[in-house]
């Protein structure tokens, strides 16, 4: 394909739609910037989160989490058959962080204060550990997707550096990142210690080592993922406005689990989409792949959420109250008809199947983040929090830059790999087989 | 250290009794003995709010008498404001119309608050003297102190460009100088009393042993929420005077700690696991490649970018 030919970028109905609705969103936070979050927002100091939280945090951070299972599987587990879709699911997770730092900066009061989080430390602070999880992540993966940028401008020199340097870049991350969450220096040490040792053991050669995607640097965004993942169910563990439908100890554990389970089916809905909008094939073969480990994941979900509430004895107020019992229902079907769907090997043949499923997956992964950040809430001094409009249209609005701004990643950079520009034949033979290019001897 | 002396020998003759607090709350309680504290003894308050109008000057709050004064009964803390740091609530019984009873609604400046251990900027934090206070030069405006306080009392500025977290600061400024709070120079029935907590403990027990029969047997903020700097005794139940009574008696940041005492053993399970994960994946895929072709795999320094 000729590089003319992916620049462009189609008005399509579907892009310009997109594109109104974000200037809709745009408009709306410019109003929110110049009369403050009272003029746009139903939030009250009886409910200071809300919908924000809920959908562009809490669920956008969830839907990103396709890069970091995607990766790990690929990279750590050598799942080499998935290396297609290790791209797109990068780029997703980090157009999806990019996006959510800029719905953060929206819902923030004073979001020009931000960067002080790194020099103003509080341990205790689970939202301390959000913010630095934010941050380095988003770094991680701007450095996992760097490669395909570099390709696509031609950079060899520069993608030679960036493979010396990262996995430097990471030890160096994470010991920061280790010395500010836990403010001892023996931790510092002995994690700093223990990353060095993986990569001294793979630069003499002792481990194979890939040069293109250190294997460090999948660790630091899977470690990192982790934390962030469950933080953002930690952050819930000081309040006590949510309702035992929600809150539990092990909120954090939910978060990691509902996370990896919706990873997949985001990369089976990306793909999906990509394959029609670009009118390439898709992934099918694969995609059937994730669609089969899918039942595990969501089962081992739910098999955690639904002992949890056996432990604490709160099954019975399933049956209690209106929304939060219809809104706790909700998730369990969406979710049990999303493990049907997947186990069935007849509907994951059907072209509707897949995405059917993973699209039920992921409702059920909306509906169990706003149960916590806005459903489940429950504050009786207050009249209850039901969101704005203009809350509902400024996270519209940022979602459709996202998907914008997907689309023309995916027109203009080597993403999905029917799509790349012909390379040379050893280079072809790379992204073909990435297990078999492995460099195992040491450089020196 | 009379008070402190007395919880604790009380918590010692029945130590399982899950209505008294913790070990370690207990030591912090009893090394915040000699912070600054306030003490509300609501029998003897009359509502004539000048606490609120003494707050109201001394914070620049922008109020003008008229409006303090103007007769609004409040219940509980949803009359705190941006431009409200305290209120007296006022409470009526139907079955006894002629008497009234009044609780007081500001910051509790707890012993480990909650909004000082969610803030991840330290924004909000408590001093040595004791006042939990902000600093609007670090905040993020991120209203997680507002989630995670239990007494409902950060407020925000929501029709604001630059908005800040407004509360009670105990008048940090004044109690450096050595001089009461505001509201308790203002108090003239002597309801609101300053001192060390332990003081302020001490003579709170006094007054509920000297006149048992006057007060309700508690003394709200000895053990809530960990303990706080702000302790209250009244003759009516509390929770009729507009005050929480499913408190903890365990502080909040509690309920975080363990998963945040967590974070350097994930990363460092993590990094083991996935270190090995990757060691046995190569030998397995180096041992089926020996096994197709009989060599070992493809040995390309630099992963064959370069022709």
């Amino acid at each position: 394909m000729k590089p003319a030919a992916v620049l462009r970028l189609p008005v399509t109905r579907g892009v310009s739609v997109l594109a109104v609705l974000g200037a809709i969103g745009l408009g709306l936070i410019a109003y929110r910037f110049y009369a403050g979050l009272g003029a746009v927002t139903n939030l009250s100091d009886g409910y200071p989160w809300g919908f924000w939280i809920g959908m562009d945090i809490l669920v956008g951070i969830a839907l990103a989490a396709g890069g970091f299972v995607i990766a790990g599987t690929v990279h750590i587990l050598g799942g080499h058959r998935f290396h297609p879709l290790s791209r797109p699911a990068i780029l997703t997770a980090f157009l999806g962080y990019c996006l959510f730092i800029f719905a953060l900066m929206v819902d923030l009061g004073r979001p020009w204060n931000i960067w002080k989080a790194l020099i103003n430390w509080n341990h205790a602070s689970p939202m301390f550990e959000v913010s630095w999880c934010v941050m380095f992540y988003t770094f991680v993966l701007a450095l996992e997707f760097a490669p395909a940028v570099l390709e696509r401008l031609g950079f060899t020199r520069l993608l030679k550096w960036w493979e010396d340097v990262t996995p430097f870049l990471v030890v160096a991350m994470l010991t920061l990142f280790t010395f500010a969450m836990t403010d001892s220096l023996a931790w510092t040490a002995g994690i700093a210690t223990m990353l060095l040792v993986w990569e001294g053991l793979m630069r003499t050669g002792l481990m194979r080592r890939d040069r293109q995607m250190p294997v460090l640097l999948i660790m630091a965004g899977i470690m990192l993922s982790t934390l962030h993942q469950s933080s953002l169910g930690t952050l819930f563990l000081i309040t006590d406005k949510l309702g035992p439908l929600w809150y539990t100890p092990i909120l954090p554990l939910l978060f990691l689990l509902s996370a990896v389970m919706v990873g997949p089916a985001m990369v089976i809905v990306e793909a999906t989409l990509s394959a029609r909008v670009l009118r390439h094939k898709s992934e099918g073969r694969l995609l059937n792949a994730l669609g089969r480990v899918m039942p595990y994941l969501i089962v081992t979900y739910l098999v955690v959420r639904v002992s949890d509430m056996l432990g604490r004895g709160v099954v019975l107020e399933t049956m209690r109250g209106f929304w939060p019992a219809v809104w706790w229902w909700l998730e369990i079907a969406l979710l049990l008809t999303a493990v049907a769907l997947f186990a069935t090997a007849e509907v994951r043949r059907r072209p509707w199947g897949l995405p059917l499923a993973a699209w039920a997956t992921i409702a059920g992964l909306v509906v169990q983040r706003v149960g916590v950040a806005v459903v489940g809430l429950d504050v009786p001094e207050y009249p209850r929090y039901v969101p704005h409009v203009a809350e509902v249209l400024i996270t519209v609005g940022i979602v459709s830059l996202g998907l914008l701004a997907f689309r023309f990643a995916v027109a203009v950079l080597p993403v999905y790999e029917t799509h790349r520009a012909p390379a040379p034949p050893d280079a072809a033979v790379a992204i073909a087989h990435p297990d078999r290019t492995l460099a195992s001897v040491s450089p020196a | 250290m009379a008070g402190v002396a007395g919880a604790s020998s009380v918590a010692e003759a029945t130590p399982r009794d899950p209505s008294l607090p913790g070990a370690a709350d207990r030591q912090r309680a009893a090394e915040a003995a000699g912070q600054r504290a306030m003490l509300f003894d609501s029998t003897l308050c009359v509502g004539c709010r000048s606490c609120e109008l003494a707050c109201n000057k001394k914070n620049d709050l922008g109020r003008t008498p008229d409006v303090i004064f103007e007769g609004r009964p409040a219940e509980d803390a949803r009359a705190l404001a941006p431009d409200v740091y305290t209120y007296v609530t006022f409470h009526q019984w139907e079955a006894d119309p002629s008497t009234a009873a009044f609780g007081k609604v500001q910051c509790m400046h707890c012993i480990e608050p909650a909004c000082v251990s969610s803030c991840p900027v330290h924004a909000l934090h408590k001093t040595e003297l004791g006042p939990v206070v902000w600093n609007g030069d670090i905040c993020l405006g991120c209203r997680y102190c507002m989630m995670a306080c239990p007494f409902l009392v950060p407020r925000f500025e929501w029709e604001s460009r630059n908005p800040a977290i407004r509360k009670c600061n105990m008048c940090a400024d004044l109690q450096e100088k050595g001089e009461p709070p505001a509201c308790v120079a203002a108090c003239p029935t002597k309801a609101l009393r300053t001192g060390t907590r332990a003081e302020l403990l001490a003579e709170a027990h006094r007054r509920i042993e000297n006149r048992p029969r006057r007060y309700v047997h508690h003394i709200y903020g000895e053990f809530e929420a960990g303990g706080t700097n702000f302790l209250h005794v009244a003759g009516r139940p509390f929770d009729e005077l507009g005050y929480r009574r499913d408190l903890p008696l365990q502080s909040y940041r509690d309920y975080t700690r363990p998963a945040m005492a967590a974070i350097p053993w994930v990363l460092g399970g993590l990094g083991l696991a996935l270190g090995a994960a990757r060691w046995v994946s190569d030998r397995r895929s180096a041992v089926a490649e020996a096994g197709e072709d009989g060599t070992a795999h493809d040995d390309t320094a630099d992963g064959g970018r370069n022709p």
